[in-house]
C-alpha cells in the first residue's frame, strides 16, 4: 500500500505517495527529475547515489522513502545557491577532478558532510573519508587534490 | 531494489504497536532499522515471502547509557553515534569495537544500527565479531517481556538467530571490563567497501605482574557460519605474560580452532592463514593499548 510521506527537499517540503519498497534515489530521480544523483549499484557499494540526509551523508538507494516523513534531503542540486557554485564544485572544476563524471556528485556529497566536520584534512583522512565512493577513471589524485583545495577555501 | 513481495512499510511509534504487528504478520514481517543490509538479504534470496517492513526507528531506541556494569545501546543507535561516545573513543577495554566501527564507508556508519548488525547474523560483519569479543548481550523484546541472550546462543547458523517470531532486539548490553583490560579488532577485506575475509577481536585483562588473567578471542568474517571462540587459543593465553613468541603460538593455535569455508571471497586455506596472522597482530594491538592506557595514568 502507498504511504504518504511529507520531506523537505533542497529546502522546499513536499508532500508525495511512495511504494513500500521504493528507494529515496528512485523517488528522487521519478517522481522529482532530480537526475544529479547517479544509480550505479543499487546494493551500496559504489557511492554514486549518495546524498544528505538529515545533514549526514547516505546512500539513497538503501533508504526507504517510505521512512523519510519529516526528514530533510540534500542532493547534489541543492548545493549552490542560484547561480553560485559550492567551494567544492569549484575546486572540482579547477582541478579537473571529473573524468566520466558519473561519481562526481556522488563524490562531492560525500566531501561536503565530511569537512563540514573537518576543516583542514590531510590526504589520508581524505582518503578515508571517501572510501564509500568508487572511481573507475581518475585514479583519485585529482579527487583527492580538489577536496583539499576546498577545505582551504 | 526488487522486493516485489512488500506490500507495507510501517513506523510503528510504541513497543506494543511492534509486537502486535510481529503478531499478525508473523514469519513474513522483517524489522528494520538503517535498512542497510536489506538489499543485503535480497541479493541473497533471504526476504521471500517478506510482506511487511517494520522500521522501529520511531520507539526512542537510539539512546545510550552507561553505568559501573556496563554500556547499555539502544538497537537502533547508528555506527556513527556510537564512535561519538566517549567511552568508545577513548578507554583501551572498547578499543575492538573503535577498531571495528572504523570499517565500514561513511554512507554506511550513518545508517548502519547495532541491533540491526548484531540481528542480522552475518558471518561477514565486523560488529559482531567485536562485539562477541567484549561478552555483548542481546537484550530481545516479546509479548512477555524482555530477556538477555548471549551473543554464541543468539548466533544460530549463516543468517539466522534464535529470536523468537514474536520478539525484536530492543538493545546490546556490552559489561563494563576490569581494570588493565584492553581490546582489539582488525579485519582484511579485499577493498575498502567489502565484507571481512576474516576478522579477529581479541580482549584481555592482565593482572598486576602483567600476566594474562582473561582473554576472549573471536573468529570471524565468513570462517565459519558465525563468529567463532578460539578456545584453544585462549587457554594458550591464560597466566602466561605477554610476549611476541607467545602471541605467534596463539595465532597459531586458532588455526586448530577453525574449519574456515571456501568462497568467492578467498579459500580456506588462504583464511586460515589470515587468521593466524591478524591474531597476532590484533594481541599485539590490544596490549600496546593497555601500555599507552597505563602510561597516561
Amino acid at each position: 500500500m502507498k504511504k504518504l510521506v511529507t520531506l523537505e527537499i533542497n529546502g522546499k517540503l513536499q508532500e508525495l505517495a511512495v511504494e513500500p519498497s521504493e528507494s529515496l534515489l528512485q523517488i528522487l530521480r521519478k517522481q522529482w527529475n532530480l537526475i544529479g544523483t547517479k544509480r550505479g549499484c543499487d546494493s551500496g557499494g559504489c557511492g554514486c547515489c549518495t546524498v544528505h540526509l538529515d545533514g549526514k551523508a547516505v546512500y539513497s538507494c538503501m533508504v526507504f522513502a517510505s521512512s523519510l516523513d519529516k526528514h530533510k534531503v540534500t542532493t547534489i542540486e541543492g548545493l549552490s545557491s542560484g547561480n553560485e557554485l559550492d567551494p567544492l564544485q569549484t575546486a572540482f572544476i579547477e582541478e579537473d577532478a571529473v573524468q566520466c563524471g558519473y561519481c562526481t556528485c556522488g563524490m562531492i556529497m560525500t566531501a561536503k558532510e565530511f569537512l563540514a566536520k573537518e576543516d583542514r584534512p590531510d590526504e589520508e583522512q581524505i582518503r578515508h573519508a571517501i572510501a564509500g565512493n568508487l572511481c573507475r577513471c581518475t585514479g583519485y589524485q585529482k579527487i583527492v587534490k580538489a577536496i583539499k583545495v576546498a577545505a582551504n577555501r | 531494489m526488487s522486493l516485489t513481495s512488500v506490500k507495507e512499510y510501517f513506523t510503528p511509534g510504541g513497543k506494543q504497536e511492534v509486537l502486535e504487528l510481529l503478531e499478525k504478520y508473523g514469519d513474513s514481517a522483517l524489522i528494520v532499522a538503517g535498512g542497510s543490509f536489506v538489499h543485503g538479504l535480497d541479493a541473497r534470496d533471504l526476504l521471500f515471502g517478506i510482506e511487511a517492513l517494520i522500521d522501529i526507528r520511531n520507539l526512542a531506541l537510539n539512546e545510550v547509557s552507561s553505568d559501573s556494569a556496563g554500556l547499555s545501546l539502544g538497537a537502533t543507535v547508528t555506527f556513527s553515534e556510537l564512535q561519538q561516545l566517549n567511552e568508545i573513543q577513548s578507554s583501551a577495554a572498547f578499543g575492538a569495537l573503535r577498531d571495528a566501527l572504523k570499517c565500514p564507508p561513511v554512507q554506511i556508519r550513518n545508517v548502519a544500527t547495532i541491533g540491526g548488525n548484531i540481528a542480522a547474523a552475518c558471518p561477514y560483519f565486523d560488529l559482531p565479531t567485536a562485539v562477541m569479543s567484549l561478552g555483548g548481550v542481546v537484550q530481545a523484546q516479546g509479548p512477555a517481556g524482555s530477556r538477555e541472550i548471549g551473543l554464541q546462543e543468539f548466533f544460530a547458523g549463516l543468517f539466522q538467530n534464535t529470536l523468537e517470531t514474536n520478539e525484536f532486539v530492543s538493545g546490546i548490553f556490552i559489561p563494563a571490563l576490569p581494570a588493565r583490560s584492553s581490546s582489539a579488532f582488525i579485519k582484511l577485506e579485499t577493498n575498502a567497501n567489502d565484507l571481512a575475509i576474516v576478522n579477529v577481536a581479541v580482549q584481555l585483562t592482565l593482572d598486576e605482574s602483567g600476566s594474562c588473567q582473561e582473554a576472549r578471542l573471536v573468529v570471524g568474517g565468513g570462517v565459519a557460519e558465525t563468529p567463532v571462540r578460539a578456545i584453544a587459543s585462549e587457554n594458550l593465553l591464560r597466566g602466561r605474560k605477554m610476549t611476541d613468541e607467545l602471541f605467534k603460538q596463539a595465532g597459531a593455535a586458532v588455526q586448530s580452532d577453525l574449519e574456515p569455508i571456501s568462497d568467492h571471497r578467498a579459500s580456506a586455506a588462504y583464511r586460515s592463514a589470515t587468521a593466524k596472522v591478524l591474531t597476532e597482530r590484533a594481541l599485539r594491538r590490544a596490549v600496546a593499548r593497555l601500555d599507552q592506557a597505563q602510561a597516561s595514568i
